[in-house]
């Protein structure tokens, strides 16, 4: 019979009931018959629990089953699946194999490593799971976001070292922080490994205390309390139905248009938005801040002919009056739009700034030029993007015209000139 | 395969013309429910040796033949049994492992806890054995057998150590797959030979 020597399995205190269930479920074993013999044998320690570079001395030990005799002469170990160098064995006396090994390395696998006692003709005669690492870090960085002030989730890092070889389990605990008994989170890996979430039966305007507990084997540790109001770490859904569009012709602009999230609606707060975009192929986002309270943003400066990727993430302030700000949403999915192409004549190199990057020198020049005309016919008080926009149009129009003049012009040179020719 | 044959099954004389069209139609059913199954379970014990480290995954392993009270492999002489007592064994056995599954599931969730693809896919075990042995059942039912008794119930154990719930739910789908392979063989057998 393949007997436990002492510690026996430990399910964790956690499943009485899987317990339970494996007594009722589980059969009186018979002997693990070894080849022709009907050997027992027994491992000690089972399933100990060690530290890293920590040593173990272990014994397989057999016993008799019918009119063999039983002998540890010829037994070997294997450590998953790998036999062990002879050197660490020892026969101790006439039934008793011993082994010692130091310095161990963390566990393969979190269900243990498997130490098993083979007889000569290989067959298993008994095992015992090690389990080797070290005890939990104190869990660090918890950050907590309510989406929509109806919930709660929060996530953490493990310490810093992370692995402990060993199956660590994470409870994260808050509490009301003048009353109130603690509370365990149930919703656990709902955004990564390492996060809970909590969905319902939250206060508002009065602090909770959160922690997380981390525990295995070899102990626990516990992390900082943090203390927070669910007003403060308010966030919402990204800004639904964003819409990437030319403005006209301009072949340097792309207008974004967005909704506010839904939620907005239902609480007492205003938002403020963010915009970025790229260029399809580069990784570099250009971010525009300050877009306060509107639904709508122009993006100027940008190349012609380039297709672009625009998001738009959300921070809800105001809440209920309040002064501050939330927690940005997430960005709402990439929309592309492409500027329309360039019409002037040698715009595929000559204008465009190197390395890809749209440089707002033009467009300052342009304002510059846009100002002063603006004051010599300055019959219109009130500055807008219309009026901004005919400009523009008018612009590219007298370019267009001018190129063409140039290039019969040019030619006309060309037909007469002396000297090189020009390329 | 000879043998089989000698234990034919008339169909046709347990049911009228309109039920025996029926009782194929179940009968096929059944088998292809098993032959599906056959699949599943090689899938599950595949599963499960990655997840029990090595030596269990290894081609060299040969744990010992742990023997379970009250269930054992398909025993050599089962081929040569009447085709409906071999169902009846069939039926015993997958409703019998039903439950020794779901314990391994519980078992295979304290060691393995994050292995979530090895639990799903024990708990599918557990709740399709079932219900293939319930199919056999009814089956059996159709062709006026009536369904062999019931296995001897579990006794309480003494604490095995993590090597030998690992060992014993190796054997455990190692039987889950021989009883539903056996199950998936005898029902084809059936189709064959009853309906001539």
């Amino acid at each position: 019979m393949l007997r436990a020597a002492g510690g026996g399995l430990r399910l964790g205190a956690a499943l009485p009931t899987a317990r339970t269930m494996l007594a009722l479920a589980l059969l009186a074993f018979g002997a693990l018959r070894a080849g022709s013999g009907s050997y027992l044998a027994v491992i000690a320690p089972q399933d100990p629990t060690l530290l890293i570079g920590s040593s173990l001395h272990a014994t397989c030990s057999v016993s008799v089953s019918g009119g063999d005799t039983p002998t540890a002469e010829g037994l070997y170990w294997t450590l998953n699946g790998r036999r062990l160098a002879p050197e660490l064995s020892q026969v101790l006396n006439a039934t008793t194999l011993g082994l010692a090994l130091a310095n161990l390395n963390g566990s393969k696998q979190q269900s243990g490593d498997n130490l098993v006692c083979h007889a000569r003709d290989g067959s298993i005669l008994a095992g015992s799971c090690l389990y080797v690492g070290l005890p939990p870090e104190k869990p660090v960085n918890i950050s907590c976001w309510s989406k929509n002030m109806k919930d709660l989730t929060c996530r953490w890092f493990p310490g810093t070292q992370g692995e402990t070889f060993l199956h660590t389990n994470y409870t994260l605990k808050y509490k009301l922080r003048w009353y109130g008994q603690d509370n365990t989170c149930q919703e656990y890996h709902t955004v990564g490994p390492y996060s809970c979430h909590i969905p319902k039966d939250l206060a508002l305007f009065t602090p909770y205390e959160i922690w997380v507990e981390a525990t295995n084997r070899l102990g626990s540790a516990r992390s900082e309390v943090v203390t927070l109001d669910i007003l403060d770490v308010v966030t919402t859904d990204p800004p639904p139905d964003v819409h990437v569009s030319r403005v006209g012709g301009l072949e340097d602009q792309l207008s974004v248009h967005w909704n506010s999230p839904p939620a907005l609606k239902d609480f007492l707060f205003q938002a403020k938005y963010q915009i970025r975009y790229r260029v399809e192929d580069s990784v570099e986002w250009k971010v525009v801040d300050d877009v306060s309270n509107q639904t709508s943003c122009r993006l100027a400066g940008l190349k012609p002919g380039t297709v672009y990727f625009v998001q738009v993430r959300c921070n809800p302030f105001g809440i209920y009056g309040s002064k501050k700000a939330g927690i940005w949403s997430e960005w709402s999915h990439p929309t592309a739009a492409s500027t329309p192409r360039s019409e002037r004549q040698g715009s595929s190199g000559a204008c465009e700034p190197r390395g890809g990057e749209p440089s707002s020198m033009p467009v300052r020049r342009e304002l510059k030029q846009f100002l002063g005309w603006l004051k010599k016919h300055s019959y219109c008080p009130n500055l807008s993007f219309r009026l901004y926009d005919q400009w523009r149009a008018w612009m590219q129009k007298s370019h267009k015209t001018r190129n063409q003049d140039e290039g019969l012009l040019s030619s006309g040179r060309r037909s007469t000139a002396r000297g090189p020719t020009r390329r | 395969m000879s043998q089989r044959e000698g234990n034919k099954v008339d169909l046709q004389s347990h049911s009228s013309a309109s039920s025996f069209s029926h009782l194929e139609a179940k009968i096929r059913q059944t088998h292809s429910l098993a032959r599906l199954l056959t699949s599943y379970a090689e899938q599950l014990l595949q599963e499960y040796v990655q997840h029990q480290g090595d030596p269990f995954g290894l081609p060299s392993f040969s744990p010992p033949g742990l023997p379970v009270p009250g269930l054992n492999s398909p025993a050599p002489t089962h081929s040569g049994l009447p085709t409906l007592e071999r169902l009846q064994l069939d039926a015993a056995a997958l409703n019998s492992l039903s439950p020794l599954l779901d314990t391994i599931r519980h078992l295979q969730a304290d060691l393995n806890p994050f292995a979530r693809r090895l639990l799903r896919r024990l708990e599918d075990a557990s709740h399709q054995s079932r219900a293939l042995g319930s199919a056999v059942e009814v089956v059996l039912g159709a062709l006026g057998a009536t369904p062999g008794p019931p296995g001897p119930h579990p006794m309480l154990p003494e604490n095995p150590g993590v090597f030998l719930a690992k060992l014993l739910g190796y054997r455990v789908c190692g039987l889950y797959q021989e009883w539903v392979s056996c199950t998936e063989g005898d029902l084809g057998q059936l189709l064959r030979a009853g309906l001539g």
